[in-house]
């Protein structure tokens, strides 16, 4: 007998539901005495799909199968177990960081005894028995009332206006022209923010350095244009990728990223916050903005500006792998592979070929004595469509 | 020694020889150097004299290493003898600490050994005792645990330099109706062994040796160069030795022998050529007198044959060389001859000269280091490593005391002719094998490249006639690609036999841990899976009994693999068993007339 999971749509009642099924044909099983097996989506490049209509990462065929034997039973049942708190949170609407879930686990073995056999000796443990819920049941940790620490997007605007709705259902408008230069922080779900614009907004543009971000709204970007300013800081996290995906499908404008030109940033973020990536291909759906553009660095831009770059020092042990997972991308990524991503394609290419780098930050030395060059480039590239 | 000497009065000559040109060679100044020139005449000194200034390198380096050396030459002897008379060897040692020694931080330690070997004849009990390099055994090619005649001496010198006292022996032969007590010391000056206090005194047994010993030192009982690791590993590689001993702080023990068999020391075997060096191949020569060249090399060597002499002549040799008196050859001769033969392809020497303990004798001796759950011994056949026969024996045990620290490196005993070899260790060809080997694979854990862990004895014997030892206290086996290769093998294949019993216990812990899991781990999954779905209690009571069924049948199949592992191990020890019935038989026999 094969337990199989399958989810439309999202929605907060959704996860309860299909837990009941779940657990329903897991008993279904035992009562019959029949071998349950549980079917989860394998995570992985090679079961990572590319359509360019579809514009992410999906998911393929291939499925991880985990059969209640004596060696699973453990596992099994420290799943239900955490699962039972999961859905308690849902039905009163709490909130948890893993590590709080952690604790909330202990305690129930704590005033429990007979649920000592399953206590978690540290937190990765716990860590991995919430991974294999949301496997189970393809959904991500956000849906289980799970939450990471907010990290990156912080937004700047003159124009955007946010309206959140509380879990009471109370409603909390944000005027981001009133926030002065503190920036707006996205939640990790954004989905039940609504956006709207005072004026109409030209353009989005997301930059990987936080700092860089910062230093163009001090210097007015924001004043000056009709636009969103996020800084990535990084690897997009769930934020900043949901947060992206919501400001593309609710205001419609032209985003453009703007990062560093090396490996790493081109296959690790860039692709993510475009297409998501091959471990969260659940919810590359939700978290991804397929309409992205790459802005730059580009190869031609170290020769049109005259920009310092510097050779990739291939011995550094970060900068190697990198360029070898480029090497790979090129090869195995669906994303990099379909014509229509055949700009970023060959930005790798040359990457790899050349084994330079350039960082955002060159367009400082451009003009040294004018703190607005970075920004006269940036609107100018945005201008004349010298974007990937 | 001398070259030393030389060099010590160079600076001092060459300064005055400054002196007399800046003093405008005066008289006084001519006079300086004449006496200086005296004073740089070459001196002879004994071998006594050398050994007595350089101690250390005879296994006296530290207090702690001076007990263990003193003891270890008196019992090797002590099991020599025994052995070449056809002994089987009864050995009390006692060790006593007598108050604070003359050195600072040292105790005056006292080292009685007693045997029950053929004795010694009073006018050797000199030589013996008191005389470097007199040795029965020097050079003979054969697996004696003694072999060149300097650490009893030593001994007796040590105890000499520091409690001004010799070694005080008591013996008696067969053919003697009272014993003879005396101390022996080192004259130094002439590598002569002086005796004192001569007296003859009834001693209640036929015959055998005492030797007592007082002198500075520190006892080290425990560790693995402490002196239970000695005595530990002397009864395991002599499963024919009944040993009492005595130590400070710990009660008289006594361990039985396991084994009725005296081992037979191989007769050594006429020297290989390739061997051999040129002085020592035209020494030989000088042994056999007048025989004619050809005679000499077929019956003076071993591998040479009537074959060897052809393709000798082949090789350039003229047969009228070979018809020719072997003392009326010239330098040349023998130069060209012996080139000759290191160019030919001999056989490989014999292996026949080397001695082993054997697979049943360890087996019944690994048992008396204590408790152990389970152990496995392998003999390998002997071979040839760098041109020399040697046999390598290896014991794997794993000891019930589970109070030993599961993290600690397991304890490894090596020998080399059967003496436990307790210092140096990390240099040493053993324990270069020993973690060469992936114990992993075995079921052992192992860090590494390091020692595996765990509560294990591991001990490794090389028994050859020619071991190479890399320092002449003998603590480190030389380690040639070679050797540590064939010590390799024998480890592996020991781990391989281990591995079934610990397989087997693995399959066992993990039955238990399966049934445990089902007992544990099916009501929770039960009871919250209903709690979810909030099932009535009947579709629960189904779901316990169908769940019990399932990880049932798994708790079967992992019966069925402890008992595979168990039948594997059982037919291992069947084979085992079969190997040696004819030992067996006939130590069964002299069990039954016991």
């Amino acid at each position: 007998m094969t337990t199989k999971t399958r989810r439309s749509k999202s929605g907060d009642d959704q996860i309860p539901k299909l837990s009941k099924e779940l657990c329903n044909r897991l008993l279904a099983d035992l009562e019959r005495a029949r071998r349950p097996v549980l079917y989860a989506t394998k995570c992985s490049l090679d079961n990572a799909l590319y359509n360019h209509k579809v514009g992410f990462l999906t998911p393929g065929d291939k499925k991880v199968a985990t059969e209640l034997n004596v060696s699973s039973v453990k596992k099994m049942s420290r799943a239900i177990f955490m699962l039972e708190i999961l859905l308690r949170n849902i039905d009163t609407g709490a909130v948890n960081t893993k590590r709080e879930l952690y604790y909330i686990s202990k305690g129930e073995i704590k005033h429990n005894p007979m649920l000592k056999p399953l206590d978690f000796s540290d937190q990765p443990e716990s860590d991995a028995t919430i991974d294999f819920i949301c496997e189970m049941l393809e959904c991500y940790r956000e849906e289980l009332n799970c939450y990471a620490n907010d990290r990156g997007g912080q937004t700047y605007s003159q124009q955007l206006v946010v309206t959140e709705t509380l879990p009471d259902g109370d409603q909390a408008v944000i005027d981001l022209s009133k926030l002065g230069t503190s920036p707006f922080q996205p939640k990790n779900r954004p989905q039940s923010l609504k956006l709207s614009a005072r004026k109409k907004i030209d353009f989005c543009l997301i930059i990987e350095s936080e700092g860089t971000a910062n230093t163009l709204v001090a210097n007015g970007f924001t004043k000056r244009h009709n636009c969103i300013l996020i800084g990535a800081q990084g690897v997009p996290s769930n934020a900043v990728r949901g947060w992206t995906k919501l400001i593309q499908d609710q205001l419609s404008v032209p985003l453009y990223f703007f990062g560093d030109l090396d490996a790493y940033t081109l296959q690790n973020i860039y692709r993510t916050l475009k297409a998501g990536s091959a471990a969260s291909l659940i919810r590359n759906s939700d978290y991804s903005a397929p309409e992205v553009r790459f802005l730059g660095v580009l190869p031609e831009d170290i020769k049109k500006y005259d920009l310092n770059d510097y050779p990739v020092k291939e011995s550094d042990a970060a900068e190697g792998r990198a360029l070898k997972k480029a090497a790979d991308a090129l090869k195995n990524d669906p994303f990099f592979q379909d014509k229509r991503n055949k700009g970023v394609a060959q930005i790798l290419k040359w990457l790899l070929e050349h084994k330079r780098r350039c960082e955002q930050q060159a367009y400082f030395t451009v003009d040294p004595r004018d703190p607005t060059m970075p920004e006269k480039i940036i609107v100018e590239k945005i201008k004349r469509g010298n974007y990937v | 020694m001398t070259s030393a000497k030389k060099k010590a009065a160079g600076p001092k000559a060459s300064a005055r020889s400054a002196a007399k040109t800046e003093k405008a060679e005066t008289e006084q100044a001519k006079e300086i150097a004449r006496s200086s020139k005296a004073g740089n005449k070459i001196t002879t000194s004994s071998t006594a004299e050398y050994f007595s200034k350089n101690l250390q390198q005879v296994g006296f380096s530290s207090q702690i290493k001076a007990t263990l050396t003193t003891l270890k030459e008196a019992v090797d002897n002590a099991l020599d003898a025994c052995e070449e008379h056809g002994i089987l060897p009864e050995v009390t040692v006692v060790i006593e600490k007598l108050g604070a020694g003359s050195i600072k931080n040292s105790d005056q330690v006292r080292i009685r050994v007693e045997d029950n070997g053929p004795g010694i004849d009073p006018d050797d009990v000199p030589k013996v005792f008191g005389e470097y390099l007199a040795s029965s055994k020097f050079g003979r090619g054969r697996c004696s645990r003694g072999q060149q005649g300097i650490g009893i001496s030593a001994a007796t010198t040590w105890a000499q330099l520091t409690c001004a006292s010799g070694a005080k022996v008591t013996t008696k032969t067969k053919a003697m109706r009272k014993a003879v007590s005396c101390v022996v010391e080192v004259d130094i000056k002439h590598n002569r062994g002086v005796i004192k206090n001569r007296e003859t005194i009834d001693w209640d047994r036929p015959n055998g040796t005492a030797v007592e010993f007082v002198f500075d030192g520190r006892v080290q009982l425990n560790g693995e160069a402490g002196l239970l690791s000695y005595l530990n590993g002397t009864t395991l590689v002599n499963p024919h030795l009944t040993l009492h001993y005595k130590v400070p702080d710990m009660e008289l023990q006594t361990v039985e022998r396991v084994s009725q068999e005296i081992p037979q020391v191989p007769e050594a075997t006429e020297p290989h050529p390739h061997t051999m060096k040129l002085g020592e191949f035209i020494a030989h020569s000088h042994l056999f007198g007048r025989v004619k060249t050809g005679v000499w090399l077929k019956r003076g060597f071993s591998r040479v044959t009537d074959g060897t002499l052809q393709d000798l002549v082949k090789g350039g040799i003229k047969s009228s060389m070979l018809e020719k008196s072997v003392d009326a050859l010239g330098e040349a001769d023998f130069k060209s001859l012996f080139t000759a033969i290191q160019n030919l392809q001999l056989m490989a020497p014999s292996t026949k000269s080397v001695l082993s303990i054997g697979e049943e004798s360890l087996s019944k001796s690994i048992r008396r280091l204590g408790a152990v759950d389970f152990f496995s011994v392998v003999t390998r056949k002997p071979t040839i490593c760098d041109f020399k026969p040697v046999e390598v024996e290896v014991a794997i045990a794993r000891l019930e005391d589970r109070s030993i620290d599961p993290d600690s490196p397991v304890q490894t005993l090596r020998f080399a002719n059967r003496v436990p070899l307790q210092f140096d260790k990390s240099a040493c060809a053993i324990a270069q094998a020993l973690t060469s080997v992936n114990w992993r694979a075995y079921g052992l854990a192992q860090p590494k490249e390091s020692f595996p862990i765990g509560p294990y004895i591991i001990a490794v014997s090389v028994v050859s006639p020619f071991i190479k030892f890399k320092n002449a206290s003998k603590e480190t086996i030389d380690a040639s690609d070679e050797l540590v290769e064939e010590i390799r093998r024998a480890l592996i294949q020991a781990g391989q036999k281990l591995s079934k019993h610990i397989r087997r216990e693995e399959k066992a812990n993990e039955l238990e841990e399966k049934i445990r899991h089902i007992e544990q781990f099916g009501p929770i999954l039960v009871h919250g899976i209903c709690r979810i779905v909030d099932a009535p209690d009947s579709r629960r009571t189904k779901a316990e009994e169908g769940l019990r069924k399932l990880l049932g049948r798994d708790a079967e199949v992992a019966e069925q693999e402890l008992e595979q592992a168990h039948s594997r191990l059982e037919a291992q020890k069947e084979k085992e068993a079969s190997r040696q019935p004819v030992v067996e038989a006939i130590e069964e026999g002299v069990l039954q007339e016991d």
